[in-house]
């Protein structure tokens, strides 16, 4: 891409003024939004007397992970004091299955959508999509219900459930969108070739997705992952994903209030959602199709 | 190799009717081509041989069996379509090869005849490359790979060289012709391009809003046109229509032209053939003289005299459009633009009168009202 700041001509005082200003302006959005995160994490290393004794933008005087340890193996979430560990790996037994098995249902049902499409197909979409605008809210009791039905209540695969079927009309609108794209011709080349529905998914289709895979796992990682009123609602105890137990954590008042801690615990529920777009977020944009079609 | 029949066959979409009953037969070997203006429906009859697309009624036989309901893949037909439709995330090799790989043809086989159908196409150093990786021309080869090496019964083309360059495009006309030649298979090629048409063809069937207008051999088709529609598509520059009237002349039958020439306005008697004098139905009453180009040119005594079929009158010339190896002249008949062919040493300046002649032994007849021949 041309650098639009190097071409000739193009730095005269006023638009070096103009661009000053500019960068100003953005580092000071930039640090307003930032500036959070700075404190959350230089108090979760902070010990209680500093935090006490010295002001709340200071940063530490030793870089030290007490808070961290504390928060992971030992806080009291409730009345159990085992930090926020277990409830961390029930979040992780959640979003894993969740995210995956949403994202490769949205991709089946986006190409049976597009490329294999049936009498009704448009208005199945629009059905869909419909689901993309009901809060929340709404499904809570009915869901209650089904899950209770189904027997799995107060379980981590019952938020599996509950959180593939809130997150299908996404991941199919994301699958379907992308679909829609790609030229039919490479269907109608394939089925003459000789592969079924599932051969052109699977050799076809999903090679040509990564870019789409990525932007839903993301959507979907992060949306299951912060979840909190589903994981509040149907589950109570030893089966409640991080979220919640974060929000019992600062809660549970024993004794001195523990800011460090908080502020440790916090980072640790927001870390898997920061690493997956720390990872991820670079396969974002790649146009893996480009060349398939014209000459 | 195999013969390819299609019976009345129509095809709907909601309300709108796209092909209005079809009929075509083809031999083992033939080389059709369906010729049309865009939208006329020649990919939806393809895609319906291929079994792409549903008939809403008629039947489709490959070797006189009904296919009607036969899976694309059981059709023994390959395709090759005008956007390539090569798989992006496979190598060249692997694109040509994923037929068979989903035939189940084991690896060696697979191999074997990928490189064959690779070399074939002269591209056999290329087979590690992605589709991206490759130029259109390239992009074309490996679509042809893909079809060749499955050694199909019937090869459907789709507008395949309609995304190449000129230069290209007729290079690969040119290869399609030679592999149609070599392999002797049963071809069915879609093109809106009257070129290609003519120079492929076994047999042309030119298509309009869903209707065959004519199915006939290129030269039949280029020398006796079932209607105006076809005379003015195939053929470049175009057949000229000039409006006539059939009248009798000294015991002959022929057609009345109004034309100008040394500055007045007249008319000219242009005898028809022997083998035409059965129109005298039609004497007194309008049609429509189509002429191609090279049949009306500058007037010469001695090919007249070895041929009566030719018939010679005077013109104004109105403009000159040198092309090198002829001069498209402009002249006016009946109110219509003319364009005759005259060798480049021929011509005269525009204004001036000159003499032709036509070959009327080649020219067409077609009723003003039905557009159909005579
Ligand atoms: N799936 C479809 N639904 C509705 N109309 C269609 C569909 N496919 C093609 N058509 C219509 O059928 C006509 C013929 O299309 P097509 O066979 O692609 O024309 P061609 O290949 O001769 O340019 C066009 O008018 C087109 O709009
Ligand atoms: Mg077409």
């Amino acid at each position: 891409m041309t650098d639009i700041t190097a071409l000739p001509g193009g730095k005269s005082p006023w638009q070096s003024a103009a661009r000053f200003g500019l960068y100003t302006l953005l580092l000071i959005f930039a640090a307003y939004y930032i500036l959070p995160l700075i404190v959350v994490l230089s108090t979760s290393m902070k010990d209680l007397d500093e935090i006490r004794n010295g002001t709340l933008l200071s940063l530490p005087a030793e870089i030290n992970f007490d808070a961290w340890g504390y928060a992971w193996n030992e806080a009291c979430i409730g009345v159990s004091c085992t930090g926020l560990k277990p409830y961390f790996w029930n979040s992780v037994a959640m979003t894993i299955p969740a995210v995956t098995i949403s994202t490769l249902l949205g991709a089946l049902t986006g190409f049976s959508l597009t490329k294999f499409k049936f009498k009704g197909a448009n208005l199945i979409f629009a059905m869909i999509l419909f689901g993309c605008f009901i809060p929340f809210q709404v499904v809570l009791l009915p869901m209650a219900q089904s899950l209770g039905f189904l027997g799995v209540a107060n379980t981590v695969p019952g938020l599996v459930l509950v959180h593939i079927v809130y997150g299908l009309p996404f991941t199919v609108l994301f699958f379907r969108n992308y679909y829609v794209n790609i030229p039919d011709d490479l269907i109608k080349a394939a089925t003459i070739d000789g592969a079924g529905f599932f051969m052109i998914f699977w050799r076809i289709m999903l090679p040509l997705s990564p870019p789409i895979i990525v932007v839903t796992v993301i959507w979907q990682f992060t949306q299951i992952w912060n979840d909190f009123l589903f994981g509040a609602s149907f589950t109570t105890g030893g089966g409640q994903p991080v979220t919640v137990a974060l929000n019992n954590l600062v809660n549970t008042t024993t004794g001195v209030k523990q800011y460090n801690v908080d502020m440790a615990a916090a980072l640790i529920t927001a870390a898997p959602t920061l690493a997956v777009y720390v990872l991820a977020g670079r396969y974002f944009v790649r146009g893996l199709t480009a060349g398939s079609v014209k000459g | 190799m195999a013969s390819l029949s299609i019976q009345n066959v129509k095809k709907s979409y909601g309300s709108v009717e796209v092909l209005k009953g079809i009929d075509l037969d083809l031999e083992n070997g033939e080389f059709l081509v369906l010729l049309g203006p865009s939208g006329c429906g020649k990919s939806t009859l393809l895609n319906m041989i291929a079994g792409l697309d549903t008939i809403t009624d008629g039947e489709i036989l490959i070797d006189q069996t009904v296919v009607n309901d036969v899976h694309p893949k059981d059709r023994d037909i390959a395709m090759v379509f005008q956007s390539y439709a090569l798989y992006p995330n496979m190598s060249v090799a692997r694109n040509i090869g994923f037929g068979l790989e989903m035939r189940k043809v084991t690896k060696e086989e697979r191999e074997r005849r990928v490189d064959e159908a690779a070399r074939m196409l002269q591209i056999d150093h290329l087979s590690d490359r992605k589709p991206a990786q490759l130029s259109g021309g390239q992009r074309q080869r490996v679509a042809m790979g893909r079809a060749l090496v499955r050694d199909p019964e019937i090869f459907l083309f789709d507008e395949p060289l309609s995304n190449l360059d000129a230069k290209l495009r007729v290079e690969m006309r040119t290869e399609i012709k030679k592999l149609h030649q070599r392999l002797g298979t049963t071809m069915v090629y879609v093109t809106h391009d009257q070129i290609e048409a003519m120079t492929l063809a076994s047999r042309i069937a030119i298509l309009k809003e869903g209707e065959v207008q004519q199915f006939a051999s290129p030269q039949e088709v280029y020398e006796k046109p079932a209607n105006m529609y076809v005379a003015g598509f195939v053929g470049s520059p175009p057949m000229n229509f000039v409006p006539a009237a059939v009248v009798s002349e000294n015991g002959k039958l022929g057609v009345s032209i109004e034309r100008t020439a040394n500055g007045s306005r007249g008319s000219v008697f242009l005898a028809l053939p022997e083998d035409r004098q059965d129109i005298s139905e039609w004497v007194g009453r309008d049609v429509i003289l189509g002429i191609r180009p090279e049949t009306l040119t500058h007037c010469s005594d001695s090919e007249m005299s070895l041929n009566n079929r030719l018939q010679a009158f005077d013109c104004q010339v109105e403009v000159l459009e040198p092309t090198g190896a002829d001069t498209l002249t402009y002249i006016e008949l009946g109110g219509r633009e003319v364009i005759a062919r005259v060798n480049p040493y021929n011509t005269t300046e525009p204004g001036e009168t000159m003499a032709f002649m036509v070959d009327m032994g080649k020219a067409s007849l077609f009723d003003p009202k039905t557009e159909l021949r005579i």
